[in-house]
């Protein structure tokens, strides 16, 4: 067991396993001092560092080389120093950074969420309501693309897609024999079956839930309901492929679909094989375990589902200063 | 082909002047059958070689190099020595040596110009810089687009392993070197180290988000290090002359020679070796160099380092704004910052007449980087195309005037917030010549019609200089 590095975020001091991202070392302190991830998934190895929504300053490098970092950095890629201070909400410079992130995230996002499946679960949408302005400068024609059918359970609709890669490590790591890719350059790129090649294996439904918007979306769902109108039921069941530990998703007594269970910063604890995801949808195949907690801050906790405990700033003034928008949101509630 | 006759004649007409200028790498150019060994060996060839491999240690050197002060000719100017001695040595793992012979920035050309004439050079660079890093297996990763080069490496080379100075045993040391050339794909972002070690693995050629460097982990994740072509070959001078003699030549910490790709409205465009302290001046108006604006015009704006760099206007770019004569070194021509400087970067030279557009030159390298953009990371990505948009839009006349300050902004938002250095690199040059050129971008809202038609001119840029510190506000 090494030992622990001491880390500053936002005036908030931490001890964390050396190693750790900064990232991760704001969410084991939790609360709004977390930079907002569209491409870093903790589950796959190698993902972030693209979409640069997780900028943040650093203004001590560390306790032996106290100078700050010249740049914003990416903080799901940078990893923590002894003696590290770190500036994300406090910083001024970050703020604007991140405004601009979101602005140009949005310029050739088709913005079509009164049509997307995944509408009131889509990070997009958390992202610049959290953090973005509420216009664009952005006048031209945004890019579009057709939609693409992956297999006969998933469509790609690329228009939405902010090339966040995340698609791409679940087909490397997940799947064998890599069919999964980005062509083209720049922004003209798109993702790729390689060649449209359907992937059939059996977690390459898992490419669903980790997309961050609604470029891959569930076949057997879309179109079917609003998320925020059913409802999400914890439930496993014993499966050969996978742990098949899922959130279904009910509207009266209908499985609307089957997704892995997502933690409060949208990653799932594990990844679901196809068969329970696009086959299983009676709920006499599973095993219910009671409602699925939402974070308060989501649509579809709205009226009647369990929450998420709140944040703990109630009992910590160095949190409650660093905090005051989940302060006063949560004190509200 | 009409230029490279041209160069040819040129350089053969420089070195016959009397008051010859110093010569390291482009020497023997004009030599007939310097491509060769034979004739590359008569002139001195690979005696760096057998002086390194014989009588030096890899330490020394490395120790060599630092001495000489030598700095990446790629652009960036970081210390060759220092960046080797950053290398690490873990046990059991190869080192690599990677010459990076990407060369796509608008503007520069002298790589290409140095490895069709003296391909020898590169390798005996190569040979002396990987003996001296350890590495048993070296490439250069030349880019897709050059194939006639890739035609004359791989002969340099194949000569160069019969005479024995590749393969095994190399000149009886002991020392095994194995040099491979590897074709890009024609990526410009390719010549960014990462993604050329991505795209010399096979892969997509996306950068890597460092740390780690490639000192630490590179190719096939063992100790690299990327090296421009010019910065390799300056090493057989360094050699054969020693470190202290090369660190003579030069001004303050630019030492040593510089291949400089002079191009636009020129009377001598080509490649020009020149030690680095030259003015602006001397090189843009003396006729050994560049011999003057082309067709009597007058001198607008340049762009010192390729198309990455940030364009100065004329007054700044002969002038730092202490009233200091600009000269060719890495120093002078960053004096002043982003305010009022720019960078020496890759020794892409571009000389603007007063009948060039600067909107519309700056809608052209926007394109370019557009183009070029990876996509990888949002702001480089989706900024880069809207700012080729947004330019578009100014050079044709549909502009307006917020435009202007709509540029400025995207282009801080891209700077300096993403992977790898292209997205500064599409910024600079938007954020300067706004900076600078600002009033001809309004004239273009202003006068739409007009814009179309003819161009703006010289305006407060004429002869006589505007005062230095009306452009410093």
């Amino acid at each position: 067991m090494s030992e622990k590095v001491k880390v500053t975020i936002d005036g908030i001091t931490i001890d964390v396993d050396p190693g750790t991202s900064i990232l991760n070392a704001a969410r084991q302190i939790g609360g709004d001092i977390v930079p907002p991830a569209m491409c870093y998934y903790s589950k796959l190895e190698g993902s972030g560092g693209k979409c640069r929504t997780c900028l943040v300053k650093v203004s001590k490098g560390s306790e032996k080389d106290p100078r700050p970092m010249p740049k914003l950095v990416a903080s799901c890629r940078t990893g923590v120093m002894d003696g590290m201070e770190v500036q994300n909400i406090t910083s001024p410079e970050v703020i604007e950074a991140r405004k601009g992130v979101v602005e140009i995230l949005l310029i050739n996002h088709p913005l079509d969420c009164p049509v997307c499946d995944q509408a009131g679960e889509c990070h997009l949408q958390d992202l610049s309501y959290e953090h973005g302005v509420a216009n664009t400068r952005y006048e031209f024609e945004r890019r579009t693309f057709e939609r693409i059918d992956i297999g006969d359970k998933i469509q790609l609709h690329m228009t939405r897609c902010i090339l966040c890669y995340r698609c791409v490590y679940v087909a490397d790591q997940l799947t064998d024999g890599r069919q999964h890719g980005i062509l083209g350059r720049g922004d003209a790129s798109e993702i790729s079956t390689y060649i449209e090649k359907a992937i059939d294996n059996d977690f390459s439904g898992n490419v669903i839930d980790v997309c961050p918007v609604g470029a891959l979306t569930d076949r057997t769902f879309r179109f079917k309901n609003r998320v925020w109108f059913t409802k999400p039921v914890d439930a496993h069941r014993d499966c050969p492929t996978c742990k098949g530990k899922v959130t279904l998703w009910y509207k009266g007594e209908e499985v609307l679909r089957v997704t892995g269970r997502k933690d409060q910063f949208g990653e799932v604890e594990d990844f679901i094989c196809n068969t329970c995801r696009f086959e299983t949808k009676n709920t006499s195949d599973w095993v219910i375990e009671g409602p699925r907690q939402i974070a308060h801050t989501s649509v579809i906790s709205a009226n009647h589902y369990e929450m998420l405990p709140l944040p703990v700033i109630k009992q910590n003034q160095a949190l409650i200063e660093a905090n005051k928008i989940e302060f006063d949101r949560a004190s509200k509630i | 082909m009409r230029k490279e006759n041209n160069l040819s004649h040129l350089i053969s007409h420089i070195s016959n002047l009397v008051k010859m200028a110093r010569k390291l790498l482009l020497e023997h150019i004009n030599v007939p059958g310097i491509n060769t060994l034979d004739v590359y060996r008569q002139h001195g060839g690979y005696r760096s070689v057998e002086k390194a491999l014989k009588t030096m240690s890899p330490d020394a050197i490395v120790e060599e190099v630092k001495t000489s002060g030598l700095r990446g000719r790629g652009g960036a100017g970081f210390p060759t020595g220092m960046k080797w001695s950053f290398l690490a040595k873990p046990e059991g793992k190869e080192r690599y040596l990677v010459c990076n012979a990407d060369e796509s920035e608008p503007g520069t050309f002298k790589d290409r110009y140095l490895m069709t004439y003296i391909p020898h050079a590169l390798i005996e660079g190569m040979i002396v810089s990987s003996f001296a890093l350890g590495a048993r297996t070296s490439y250069i990763y030349v880019r897709g687009e050059m194939m006639p080069q890739i035609r004359i490496l791989e002969k340099a080379i194949a000569e160069a392993k019969n005479a024995g100075f590749l393969g095994k045993n190399i000149l009886g040391t002991g020392y095994d070197l194995e040099l491979y050339v590897q074709p890009g794909g024609g990526a410009y972002i390719c010549g960014e180290e990462t993604a050329l070690i991505e795209s010399l693995e096979g892969k997509r050629g996306n950068p890597r988000i460092k740390p780690p460097f490639p000192a630490i982990s590179g190719v096939w994740a063992c100790p690299t290090v990327v090296n421009n072509v010019e910065t390799i070959a300056a090493v057989v001078p360094i050699i054969n002359d020693g470190g202290e003699e090369y660190a003579k030549i030069g001004i303050g910490r630019s030492t040593g020679t510089k291949l400089i790709s002079a191009s636009g409205n020129l009377n001598k465009p080509g490649v020009y070796e020149i030690d680095l302290g030259v003015p602006v001046e001397e090189f843009i108006y003396s006729d050994e160099y560049c011999g003057g604006i082309a067709n009597g015009k007058r001198l607008k704006a340049v762009v010192a380092g390729g198309s990455s760099v940030p364009i100065l206007p004329a007054n700044l770019s002969l002038k730092t704004v202490n009233g200091e004569s600009r000269l060719m070194s890495y120093e002078s021509l960053s004096d002043g910052g982003f305010q009022s400087g720019s960078m020496l970067g890759s020794g892409g030279f571009i000389a603007f007449d007063e009948d060039q557009c600067i909107v519309r030159n700056t809608w052209n390298f926007a394109r370019f980087y557009h183009h070029e953009s990876c996509g990888q990371c949002s702001p480089c990505r989706e900024g880069t195309g809207w700012m080729e948009k947004v330019l578009h839009r100014l050079e044709y006349g549909h502009g307006k005037m917020s435009d202007i300050d709509l540029l400025v902004d995207v282009a801080r938002k891209i700077e300096g917030n993403t992977i790898c250095p292209l997205g500064d690199a599409a910024a600079w040059p938007v954020a300067s010549a706004i900076r600078h050129f600002r009033d001809e971008f309004e004239w273009h809202v202003t006068n739409p019609k007009e814009a179309m038609d003819r161009n703006y001119g010289l305006a407060k840029y004429a002869d006589p200089l505007p005062k230095l510190e009306e452009v410093s506000q």
